[in-house]
Formats: C-alpha cells, sequence, structure tokens
C-alpha cells in the first residue's frame, strides 16, 4: 500500500491530443463560445478518433493509475451518424524488435448505441467491465468508429478519463 | 484532506496540444535549436490561441488540482499585431444532451496589453484571482485572440506551464 489512495480522479483529455485518421479534419471553435473542438466535414464516410488515455502508469504492480471509465464530450449536427461506435483498446508496448500486442477490454456504454449516433450534444460513458493498473509498458487508446451519413458533421470537444491513484 | 498536499505542482503543456482556430500554423523547430514550437504564419486575420489545461481533476470537493497560474511563452515576430489578450475561461460540461456551460474567470496578466503584443520574446503569467479546485465535470481553457493587423505578423508559441496545488 502506498501513502496515497485516492478513487476520485478524473484527467481532461483535450482534442488535441485526439488522433484522426480518414476525413478532413479541422481545429475549430466549439458550438458554445470559449470551448474548442475538432470537426469532421461532412462526407458519406467512416473515419476513426482515437483517444490516448494519459494518466499516469507504475512499474510495480497495483500501483499507479486504475483506469475504471473513459468519458467522451461530442456533438453532433445536421444528420444522424449511421453507426457510432466505442473500443478500449489495452495496447502492450512491444520489447525491441517486437510489435505491441492489443487487446480489447469488455465495458459498459451510456447512453446506448443507437442514442450515441443522433443529431444532439453527447456525453458518452464508457464503463470498463473489469478495470485496469496501468503498467509502465501498457497504454489504453479509446477508438471511436464515426460512420457518418452524408451531411453529417461531428465536432469532438474533450474526453475525461476517471481513475484511481495509489502511489 | 489526503496524504499528499503539494503547493509547488507544475505541468509542461507543449505547443502540440495547444489548438489553434483560423489561421496557418505549422510545427517547426524554435528560434533557438532544441526547442519546438506551433508557428503561426503571417496574415491580416484573428486567431485564436486556446491551450487546454491538463492537470488532473477529482470528484471530491478541494481534492486534485488546484489551479493558482498559467505562463505562456511565446515569440512575436517581424511585425507587431494589433492586439492580443488572454480570457480564462471555465468549462462546465454537459450531460447527456446538454451543451457545455462557460465562465470567464477573473484574474490578473503580468504583462500589459500593450507590452505583450511587442516583436519580442514573451512569458505571460495568468493568476486567478481566486485559485479554484478543478471538479471532474470542468475543464479551463486558456484562450489568446491575436488580431494580426496590416502587418499580419509571425508568432511562435512554445508552450505553457500550469502552476497548480496538488491534494490526494
Amino acid at each position: 500500500m502506498g501513502d496515497v489512495y485516492d478513487t476520485h480522479m478524473s484527467q481532461f483529455i483535450p482534442p488535441t491530443l485526439f488522433h484522426t485518421a480518414g476525413g478532413t479534419w479541422t481545429s475549430v471553435a466549439g458550438a458554445v463560445t470559449g470551448t474548442i473542438a475538432r470537426n469532421i466535414a461532412a462526407a458519406d464516410q467512416t473515419v476513426l478518433v482515437n483517444i490516448p488515455v494519459v494518466i499516469p502508469s507504475n512499474s510495480s504492480g497495483l500501483k499507479g493509475g486504475y483506469l475504471k471509465s473513459i468519458e467522451i464530450d461530442y456533438e453532433i449536427t445536421e444528420a444522424d451518424c449511421d453507426a457510432l461506435t466505442a473500443v478500449i483498446n489495452k495496447v502492450t508496448r512491444g520489447a525491441e524488435g517486437a510489435v505491441a500486442v492489443v487487446a480489447a477490454q469488455t465495458f459498459t456504454q451510456t447512453p446506448t448505441t443507437a442514442v450515441a449516433l443522433a443529431v444532439d450534444q453527447h456525453r458518452l460513458v464508457l464503463t470498463l467491465a473489469t478495470p485496469i493498473w496501468i503498467d509502465n509498458d501498457v497504454y489504453v487508446l479509446v477508438e471511436v468508429t464515426v460512420n457518418q451519413a452524408l451531411t453529417t458533421v461531428v465536432q469532438f470537444l474533450a474526453a475525461v478519463a476517471n481513475f484511481d491513484l495509489r502511489l | 484532506m489526503g496524504s499528499v498536499h503539494d503547493t509547488h505542482m507544475a505541468q509542461f503543456i507543449p505547443p502540440n496540444a495547444i489548438h489553434f482556430s483560423t489561421g496557418t500554423i505549422t510545427y517547426v523547430a524554435g528560434q533557438v535549436a532544441g526547442t519546438i514550437v506551433a508557428h503561426r504564419a503571417a496574415a491580416n486575420q484573428t486567431t485564436l490561441i486556446t491551450i487546454p489545461i491538463v492537470i488532473p481533476s477529482n470528484s471530491s470537493g478541494l481534492k486534485g488540482s488546484m489551479l493558482n497560474s498559467i505562463e505562456v511563452d511565446y515569440e512575436i515576430q517581424v511585425a507587431e499585431p494589433t492586439s492580443l489578450t488572454w480570457t480564462l475561461n471555465k468549462v462546465t460540461r454537459g450531460a447527456e444532451g446538454a451543451v457545455a456551460v462557460v465562465a470567464s474567470v477573473t484574474k490578473t496578466d503580468t504583462v500589459a496589453a500593450a507590452a505583450a503584443k511587442t516583436v519580442d520574446q514573451h512569458r505571460q503569467t495568468i493568476t486567478l484571482t481566486t485559485p479554484a479546485y478543478i471538479d471532474n465535470d470542468e475543464y479551463y481553457l486558456l484562450e489568446g485572440a491575436m488580431v494580426a493587423g496590416a502587418g499580419g505578423n509571425t508568432s511562435d508559441f512554445l508552450g505553457a506551464v500550469a502552476n497548480f496545488t496538488l491534494r490526494v
């Protein structure tokens, strides 16, 4: 046991840290003045957004960050997406000369996928079925697959990781 | 009370975490070898430079991070812009189906507006009048509004540092 064991820690992850693949992305002011967003332009296409979960890790077992859930703030305008789904991937880094290994994690989500793809402001909460102590050889990426309809526009504002910190 | 109460914590925020809207931004080597910057190309337009304050938050009251101040390192080159002003915003995240709410935070600047836009290297320190613990439903964005004017102005943003108290 360490001297710190805080079960209410959170970390804001700004949209500038999101990794986006496919489509035309721009950094824009958010719909609410004073906010910022990454905007995917309208097109009938599928794009990927990967959110790096930048919380502390630790090379000792059962110490560092214990990831419990991730929340994603985004807004869909103009038209519902055809689909919007998330995956939580735990990436175990490769040793020198070896590839990384990716393992999808089991989780629950609110709202449902049917609601999460609709035109609206969203706070998508992904809760790990089994929270993870983050080893120093491990990191977590949340991958969101956005299947846009022809006129769908999506803006990603932020993510927040919720975790225990034990030091 | 937690087991840690450190009043001297600081977090470097690199230039590639800074959000720019309007303007042509490239990521290049800084003027001093070994540094990195986000470079704004000359153009007669207004650019918003928004710095996300990426420090821990906490769902318990009076725990996590208490944000005290933010320092911004940048360099104005070639021509002085018409103005460069800083606003500190606290964003309260929206619930599912609701928009975020933005509130401007009262603060002081160590470099006056007239001096902060001169051709020079700058370290602008923004100090919160009332430091605040950051709830898990909140985050802070420091927004610089640069009105470039006819000279166009080029500028380099090297990064920022958030100063905070950590209580966990």
